[in-house]
């Protein structure tokens, strides 16, 4: 009795058994089947999306190339191309000019140690008499001097340009020697202030001065184009 | 001992030809299924050879173990645990146990046999 109801028990289960293996082969295999038709239309799908990025850029390139080379063409209020260059700062200039050096004092006659070391401000004072005695370009240390630099004081140095640069400073300009030289020199001028301090500043006309461009990349992320 | 054998293979062959498939998602308890359908035959086998075998206790062993299994595995699922390794490293390991013991007996009345005839 016992043996016929294990043979009849353990067949039935065996073949239970064996039709959930077959089953569930035929699942796992078509499972397999679908993940890679899967993995291929995800692909696929990619594809197109980066054709059609491409397509848009390259589209978006060729109007941008066009706008670039209209607006080398065109006149700006009267002025070309290259004269907003030189006006922006972006271009290096060279031609008769003074070259102002700048020193810390060497003298020290005591009292406030700082009175003995050139200031940003100092700088300010002798790029704006430049400036306003109608200077074409001017840099400090090779920095540039455009619409958007700021001369301020860091601790012990100087930054320009957001550059440190350090004493001794070479301010070059292009422009009339003789106005430049005399608009520094005047009484109570620049030149006046700084020497009963022993700063040493000193004022070379130059047949050819090189003012270097401006280099650094100007970001305008919060600007907003007004028609 | 041969008829469970060639059950076995013709329910693969059923299986395989009549081309179903189950629902996507219960393959986890399938599997777990077949596992506790094994250890049940490989466990029932032994039993046999002992003379101990109840059809009862194979019949019960059966389906509450292949319940308890997959309970277990949805259990993990809800709790994102992979409980059905427990349930692997256990039918697992009573299936081996079960066959070399299936094996060592096999070989030990193999050499009663030998002794019976010797005498």
């Amino acid at each position: 009795m016992t043996k016929h109801q294990y043979s009849i028990a353990l067949t039935a289960t065996c073949v239970l058994l064996g039709v959930i293996i077959g089953v569930q082969y035929n699942t796992v295999k078509q499972q397999r089947l679908s993940t890679d038709n899967q993995r291929l239309s995800e692909v696929t799908l990619a594809l197109n999306q980066a054709q059609q990025e491409r397509d848009a850029l390259q589209k978006q390139n060729e109007k941008l190339e066009k706008t670039l080379k209209e607006y080398e063409e065109g006149t700006y209020g009267g002025a070309d191309m290259e004269e907003l260059w030189a006006f922006a700062g972006l271009t290096s200039i060279s031609g008769e000019g003074v070259i102002v050096t700048m020193n810390d004092s060497s003298t020290n006659l005591g009292g406030d140690r700082n009175a003995y070391l050139v200031h940003a401000e100092d700088l300010l004072a002798v790029v704006n008499e430049l400036n306003g005695a109608g200077a074409e370009a001017v840099s400090i240390n090779g920095q540039r001097m455009v619409g958007k630099s700021a001369i301020t004081c860091a601790g012990s140095i100087v930054m320009v340009n957001g550059v440190r640069v350090a004493a001794p400073f070479e301010i070059k300009a292009v422009g009339d020697p003789a106005v430049l030289d005399s608009a520094l020199h005047f009484p109570g001028g620049v030149v006046d202030n700084l020497s009963p301090w022993g700063i040493e500043i000193s004022v070379s006309q130059q047949s050819v001065v090189t003012v270097p461009a401006y280099t650094q990349t100007a970001l305008y992320k919060d600007m907003e184009e007004e028609e | 001992m041969l008829i469970p054998i060639i059950g076995l293979a013709i329910g693969v062959v059923v299986g395989i030809v009549s081309g179903m498939v189950f629902p996507a998602g219960y393959s986890a308890y399938v599997a777990m299924g077949i596992l506790a359908c094994l250890d049940s035959v490989i466990g029932g086998v032994y039993a046999n050879l002992q003379g101990k075998f109840q059809g009862k206790i194979f019949s019960t062993g059966l389906f509450f173990n292949g319940i308890f299994a997959m309970a277990l595995i949805w259990l993990g699922n809800q709790l994102s645990i992979d409980l059905s390794l427990a349930a692997v490293v256990v039918y697992g390991s009573r299936m081996f146990n079960n066959f070399s013991r299936i094996r060592i007996f096999l070989l030990n009345k193999e050499k009663k046999e030998i002794m019976i005839d010797s005498e």
